[in-house]
């Protein structure tokens, strides 16, 4: 848990930090938000004491982090940034081990956590323990760089911008990584970003600063439904709300059993899935934009599964021009449907956050 | 349109103009020169006249070799590097071989006094062939290791040359054999001055790099004063240094008993640590500054101690720099021992004053020689510990 309280920085004269407190609890994921300059990175890098406090306080788990050395308070806490911050003269495997190496551990224990680390990011050991951080991508150093963050199990996980430098694409596959491991560790992290659409896929917490100052402090949905004023409303953009809104849903909240006979109720809508024996969705018949009756094989590329989100669900809707969507489990079987009823009955209302 | 033609047959256009450069040397200077005594000026010798009729022959495949490996065909152009390379080994064999030959026989008949002595056609092949080989070493892109063992070769043509009595009857090495006792004497002599003079510009000069990179009030001041003490011309500093120096051994007869007075080894030392710090200091600044923000930033937050990030991060990652300013220093300080002699503090420079002195060319080369390869050698080895300091990853 980590409690911020009246945090104050002054610059010559200016607070850049003006008086914020908050509680994130543990095992949340906590993003600090807000346009440049408005004090979040200064916010981060006081918790490890990279930057003086000028008031107020921060207790990290009942400890205040002034009372503890600098160099020890910083072991417990990872810290990964935006460029990495890899030693070019060190290998993969021992910029990963940095922390241990700083706490002594003993060097099987230390090779054992490396190789733990490496399989959670998909790096394999045997390919990429001795390379050296220049003939890695982007990615891939961004990925040794957090599994150094978290070499030595650290109570809490800093992270700076860390996807701010890599391309969309392997962004989009670093953050699910990221929220794979934050679900797999329970870690309490802190995030910093300025970009809105990473804060709502990852935060289960929010602050959104501006000026130095905390705006608002909430969960990502009450963010976007309950803004605190015209800044945050302004922030989070109106344009895509609809679409941000079902980003943090997800299909299971919404799916309901599947249709397998026909039903004449509603027009347009009448549909039922043909299955093979092992109960895995063959085809289609109706509910296509285009034609109401013709039969539409099922392709792996338009179906659900309960973790998507509706927002990738209605995308897939979109492109195969289907209706409805079938939703699978692991084996393949179909276990539900979501259509795009499910998705227009979506609430704007908060509390039914899960994940 | 000629350079467009030229394109066509010439393949490797570097070689082509040292193989003219060579031709026209052959035809026009001399290769050795004949002279009754040491002082007197000599006679002429054309290399066509020196070489024994199968050493031309020798020479003139050798040519022919680097004609076809300089023609855009018909070799393709690896090949053709490669037989350039190969080519200035006989041609540097060849080169002290028939010197030697040539002194041999002209010495003969000749009355004791007489001397024979290299010529400029001498010096043209050899400066050629090195530059040959480092042109097709660089089109080659060899690694350090091969680099090496070319080098290695020519040293071995060259020392076998050396070793037996084949160049003894020239001038030059009459005048070493002359200073045999008084060579080694100066050649440790010049090394002891060179370590003498980096060591305490190390000791001095990597905590000024480090002050420099971490107190950015200090920076410019200091390096100001480094500059002026670089702006100096070194005859200069040891003329001002007589005054003060000799007063101070005066004033502490202690001080005069370890050597220190206005002339000989002390003032020597002052000016070229005084000329080293510079660079020393200049190179520990930016190799320190030059470590990213990234990785200094990502060492605090992990916990590391100034003194675990200065040692384990820093240093490491600035070696290379600081490595490449110690090369420039060293080669610097052994060329300019040399002008320290002139102060009395002895050296190779010893030889060149009383050459000059003398008139006798060939006891200054005896000092030039030595401390040119003395230099090329501590530049090679360095250079091989600045690529051996890279980050393993980078090297």
């Amino acid at each position: 848990m980590i409690e911020l309280q009246g945090l104050t920085k002054t610059y010559a004269g200016t607070n850049v930090v003006d008086d914020v407190s908050l509680t994130l609890e543990t095992g949340e994921f906590g993003v600090l938000i807000g346009p440049s300059g408005c004090g979040k990175s200064t916010t981060l890098k006081m918790i490890n004491r990279l930057v003086p406090l000028s008031g107020g306080r921060i207790i990290l788990n009942g400890d205040d982090v002034t009372d503890l050395p600098a160099e020890q308070l910083r072991r417990r806490i990872g810290y990964a940034i935006q460029s990495t911050g890899l030693f070019p003269h060190w290998s993969v495997a021992q910029n990963i081990a940095t922390v241990p190496q700083l706490l002594k551990w003993p060097k099987s224990r230390i090779d054992d956590r490396v190789d733990e680390l490496m399989a959670m990011f998909h790096l394999d050991p045997a390919e990429f323990r001795h390379k050296y951080p220049h003939q890695l991508s982007g990615g891939q150093a961004q990925r040794v760089g957090v599994a150094r963050a978290l070499a030595a199990d650290p109570e809490v996980l800093l992270m700076d911008e860390p996807f701010g430098a890599v391309d969309p694409l392997t962004r989009e596959v670093l953050q699910a990584e990221l929220k794979r491991v934050h679900q797999q560790t329970g870690k309490t992290i802190v995030f910093v970003t300025h970009d809105m659409d990473e804060a709502l896929q990852l935060a289960t917490r929010i602050a959104l600063l501006n000026g130095g100052r905390l705006v608002q402090y909430d969960r990502p949905i009450e963010m976007m439904v309950k803004p605190a004023d015209d800044f945050v409303r302004e922030f989070i953009g109106q344009a895509d709300l609809g679409l941000k809104l079902l980003s943090r849903r997800w299909v299971h909240q919404y799916q309901r059993p599947p249709s397998l006979e026909h039903h004449a109720t509603l027009p347009g809508l009448d549909h039922c899935w043909q299955l093979d024996d092992a109960g895995r969705p063959v085809a289609l018949e109706g509910a296509r934009l285009d034609d109401d009756h013709g039969v539409t094989p099922v392709k792996p590329e338009w179906t659900a599964t309960p973790e998507m989100s509706l927002k990738e669900a209605l995308s897939r809707m979109v492109w195969y021009r289907v209706m409805v969507l079938p939703v699978i489990d692991d084996a393949g079987k179909l276990i539900g449907e979501i259509g795009m009823q499910g998705i227009m009955g979506i609430q704007a209302e908060a509390g039914s956050e899960v994940s | 349109m000629a350079s467009v033609a030229s394109h066509r047959w010439v393949g490797n256009r570097v070689l082509m103009t040292l193989l003219v450069a060579a031709v026209a040397s052959v035809g026009l200077l001399p290769f050795a020169s004949l002279s009754p005594n040491r002082l007197a000026s000599g006679q002429s010798v054309m290399l066509w006249q020196a070489l024994a009729s199968w050493q031309l022959a020798a020479l003139a495949l050798i040519g022919m070799a680097l004609l076809i490996a300089a023609l855009a065909k018909p070799m393709d152009p690896r090949a053709s590097q490669w037989l350039a390379l190969a080519a200035t080994l006989p041609l540097l064999a060849l080169d002290f071989y028939g010197l030697g030959d040539y002194a041999h026989r002209a010495l003969v008949d000749a009355s004791p006094a007489a001397r024979v002595s290299q010529g400029a056609t001498f010096w043209i092949l050899l400066l050629v062939s090195a530059l040959i080989a480092i042109d097709a070493l660089q089109r080659l892109r060899l690694g350090l290791i091969q680099r090496a063992l070319y080098g290695a070769l020519a040293l071995a043509v060259i020392g076998i040359c050396f070793s037996g009595e084949l160049l003894a009857p020239l001038s030059i090495m009459r005048e070493f054999a002359n200073q045999e006792e008084n060579f080694v004497d100066q050649l440790i002599r010049h090394l002891l001055l060179v370590g003498g003079a980096l060591l305490p510009a190390l000791l001095i000069g990597l905590p000024l790099g480090l002050l420099a990179n971490r107190r950015a009030r200090l920076r410019n001041g200091l390096f100001s004063v480094l500059n002026v003490f670089q702006t100096l011309p070194s005859i200069a500093v040891f003329g001002l240094l007589i005054a003060p120096l000799s007063a101070l051994g005066r004033a502490a007869p202690w001080l005069g008993e370890l050597g220190v007075s206005g002339i000989g080894v002390a003032p020597a030392i002052i000016a070229l640590v005084l000329y080293s710090l510079l660079p020393i200091v200049r190179n520990t600044y930016s190799g320190l500054a030059g470590v990213s923000s990234g990785a200094l930033e990502a060492a605090r937050g992990m916990g590391m101690t100034p003194r675990q990030i200065l040692w384990q991060v820093e240093i490491p990652l600035a070696l290379p720099v600081i490595l490449s300013g110690l090369r420039i220093v060293t080669v610097q300080a052994i060329g300019l021992v040399v002008v320290a002699a002139l102060i009395g503090a002895g050296g190779f420079g010893a030889f060149i004053f009383q050459g000059l002195g003398q008139y006798a060319i060939d006891l200054v080369l005896l000092g030039a020689i030595p401390t040119i390869v003395l230099a090329v050698i501590a530049d090679f080895v360095l250079q091989i510990l600045v690529s051996l300091s890279r980050p393993s990853g980078t090297r």
